[in-house]
């Protein structure tokens, strides 16, 4: 329940009514009053003061003055004359309540109408900013243009004074190559009346000293060139210089190379070397030798040349259980395989092997093509053509030049072809 | 006040152009390149007012890839050419039907060509280098037919690398001559030609797009050799160390392949480099307090300057890939892009620089 506070003091003018309100030990700011053009709240809980005036003030213009204990209001009325009182007495409830309701809206809108005015006017102050930044710099852009032009006029009047001196220059070299010209025709002239004077073998001379017209003046000067060359030196003796170029690991040039992924393979290769997979305790009984997988590797290669699948294929496994990240025990064991008609453990075999010889760079091509055809292979005498065919081609497409894979190519997809045919 | 580079003329040509050279003495320029139907083409044209008028074209069997005016005469100015075949002709631009001097000097594509001895620049006999896409750099005598007076070639069984760019240099008398080779590895690799030997090599990593001496005719001084990846070297050539080479300091540019460097006439610590994504960067090199320095074994080893960025500007959205400037005019240059214009420019105050 709020605490009425009804002690105050008016008085009044024609157009002004003065009221003021004691508040005696509290805190007064500017958002505790509120006021409309028909009613007046101070509300500073528990405290509340409300009035709902006689007649209709000018509440923008009026003023209320916070200070000493007591606020003093100065209310401009809307219209000149004497007020009974300073509230409406016979107000009844409903009345007051419509009234206090009707005040709050009002007030409301007058406030929206402020944010709004206050929006309009800040846009065109921004407005007006940027259209001066523009002009501005617009004249910026003007003067060093300006600038520019006139220095263009400048330098090719400048130009225009040295072309012309140029086409002086030429017809002046023009008229010196004429005479000159002359001149060696007259030469000429009269060396051959010597000579024809002198011997008696017309036939010769004139071909070394007849004149080639149809050469045009090139051959004229050529003359003359020839009587200057004792100026020059003589060709010089022929020699060569033998080069070697840069060498690289990976030969290619740096914007061609992949060197991440070259580096990646080197550091690939090398880490699988360093492996062994530990099964020392079954191991034992073997000798020093067995338990390289390179050893192993090139015995199982070469059970594989005689023809010995089986055990070239135990040797692989032998390799495989000691070290099995190297790729190519996995390739040769495939073409085991593939020769022993397991055609699925060819297929895993080089599945496994394409694993391992990621990153694909030019060093891993020639195993990976094998891998390739070998697992198409596989799959063809399986009769899953469709992936063989897959298999084939990418190997085509690390070596498109190789004629054996693509006829063997283009027999899969004739034999695709013929299948879907028949079907 | 900077120096400027005003575009003066702009040329639309209907074939891809991949070499712009200056005539010698005369407001004239030459367009060389490759027209669509898979010929060569040589374009002549002249500086009028504010347009290019085209005096000559001429066509030929192979496209051209690159010209040098460096081995002729001031009289003659005989063009020598390389084209898409391996074909060195040397042309008389008043009759060009058939070349002066001609030879199939390589397997594949001349990709670039530089001439010596000829132009009042330089004393000793004209020459003229080629290199090619078959790993071979070869120096040509006009006056001698069909066999190259030196050939600087793989060793057997080496894989060869592109040659893409050379220049000559050093060839202050009658005697010195040397020929810097650039190829797509990176390799950099001098050729001495009085001691017919390999005086220096070395690897900047990257393909090397053009090397260029700053001066032909006096004891090499410094040489700028520009690569992919938008990096350049320029090497200290006055103190070559027994183990470390030349000293030299490299600069970051263009974001893309520098295409060309080129020296300017007038002033040899000028250059201008061209970029892949058609700009060009005027740059100015310093020396630094002094040139050499003893090492802790008391050789001496050339000391870097330093480089700066005069001004830098973008013509085109396609590489700028052919560059020259006028040596009868101080700051007039003309440039040749892949998008088949070719624009003269001026470039202002470099008096003051």
């Amino acid at each position: 329940m709020p605490v009425w506070l009804r002690e105050y003091s008016w008085r009044q003018t024609g157009s002004v009514v003065f009221l003021s309100l004691p508040l005696r030990g509290v805190r007064v700011t500017a958002a505790n009053i509120f006021c409309t053009d028909r009613y007046l709240k101070v509300s500073i809980p528990p405290f509340l003061f409300e009035a709902i005036l006689y007649a209709p003030i000018d509440d923008t213009n009026s003023t209320a003055k916070i200070g000493n204990g007591i606020i003093f209001f100065t209310l401009y009325k809307k219209e000149v004359g004497m007020w009974d009182s300073l509230t409406l007495e016979n107000a009844s409830k409903e009345k007051l309540q419509y009234l206090r309701e009707n005040a709050v809206l009002k007030a409301h809108e007058k406030a929206k109408e402020e944010t709004e005015a206050k929006k309009v006017t800040k846009q065109e102050h921004k407005k007006y900013a940027l259209e001066a930044t523009m002009k501005i710099e617009e004249a910026e852009r003007k003067r060093i243009e300006d600038l520019k032009e006139q220095e263009r006029q400048k330098v090719i009047k400048k130009l225009e004074l040295w072309e012309s001196q140029q086409k002086g220059l030429e017809k002046q070299m023009r008229v010196q190559k004429e005479r000159e010209l002359s001149e060696e025709v007259q030469q000429l002239k009269e060396k051959k009346k010597e000579k024809i004077s002198k011997t008696r073998i017309p036939n010769e001379e004139p071909s070394k000293t007849r004149l080639k017209p149809a050469k045009g003046h090139g051959s004229y000067s050529m003359f003359s060139e020839n009587l200057k060359e004792e100026q020059l030196p003589a060709p010089r003796s022929a020699g060569t210089i033998k080069i070697n170029f840069t060498s690289r690991v990976f030969p290619t040039a740096l914007r061609e190379s992949r060197v991440a992924e070259e580096e990646e393979w080197l550091h690939k290769q090398a880490e699988a070397r360093r492996t062994v997979s530990a099964d020392l305790s079954e191991l034992e009984d073997l000798k020093e030798e067995e338990k390289n997988p390179d050893w192993l590797k090139d015995k199982g290669n070469k059970m594989f040349a005689t023809g010995n699948y089986l055990a070239a294929v135990n040797a692989y496994n032998l390799a495989v259980r000691l070290n099995n990240k190297l790729p190519l025990l996995y390739l040769n064991r495939a073409a085991c395989h593939l020769k022993l008609r397991n055609l699925h453990k060819a297929i895993e075999d080089s599945s496994k092997a394409l694993e391992l010889l990621k990153p694909p760079v030019p060093d891993n091509e020639n195993a990976r093509i094998k891998a390739y055809v070998r697992r198409g292979t596989a799959f063809c005498q399986l009769e899953l053509y469709a992936e063989g065919l897959q298999d084939y081609e990418a190997a085509l497409k690390i070596d498109p030049k190789n004629k054996t894979i693509e006829k063997d190519a283009e027999k899969i997809r004739h034999i695709i072809q013929g299948t879907i045919q028949n079907s | 006040e900077r120096p400027q580079v005003v575009s003066h003329v702009q040329q639309a040509l209907s074939y891809t152009l991949f070499d712009c050279k200056w005539v010698p003495r005369s407001a004239r320029l030459l367009c060389l390149g490759s027209a669509a139907r898979g010929t060569g083409v040589v374009q002549l044209y002249e500086l009028r007012g504010g347009r290019l008028a085209l005096l000559r074209e001429i066509e030929k069997a192979k496209p051209i890839k690159c010209g040098t005016f460096g081995a002729a005469s001031l009289q003659q100015r005989y063009l020598a050419t390389g084209d898409f075949g391996g074909n060195l002709n040397i042309w008389n631009l008043e009759a060009p039907e058939i070349p002066v001097y001609s030879v199939k000097g390589h397997k594949e594509i001349i990709n670039s060509i530089d001439g010596v001895g000829g132009l009042g620049i330089g004393e000793g006999a004209p020459e003229i280098v080629t290199g090619s896409r078959d790993g071979t750099v070869k120096v040509w005598d006009p006056r001698q037919k069909d066999t190259p007076v030196a050939n600087m070639e793989p060793v057997q069984g080496e894989s060869k690398r592109d040659c893409w760019t050379v220049a000559f240099g050093n060839a202050y008398n009658q005697e010195e001559r040397v020929v810097c080779a650039g190829y797509d590895n990176g390799d950099i690799k001098l050729f001495d030609l009085k001691t017919m030997s390999l005086r220096w090599e070395t690897n900047i990593k990257n393909g090397v797009c053009s090397v260029e001496f700053d001066r032909k005719d006096v004891n090499m001084n410094k040489l700028v050799a520009t690569s992919l990846e938008g990096k350049f070297h320029v090497f200290d050539m006055r103190t070559q160390h027994p183990t470390k080479g030349f000293a030299s300091v490299s600069e970051k540019a263009h974001k893309s392949t520098i295409w060309q460097v080129r020296h300017l006439p007038q002033n040899r610590d000028i250059f201008m480099t061209s970029g892949g994504a058609g700009s060009l960067h005027l740059w100015k090199y310093e020396y630094p307090a002094q040139r050499s320095k003893k090492d802790s074994e008391g050789a001496e080893m050339g000391v870097a300057g330093s480089v700066s960025l005069l001004q830098n500007v973008t013509l085109s959205t396609q590489p700028i890939s052919s560059l020259d400037w006028s040596p009868d005019k101080k700051g007039l240059c003309v440039c040749g892009a892949f998008d088949q214009t070719v624009r003269v420019l001026i470039v202002t105050k470099l008096n003051k620089v």
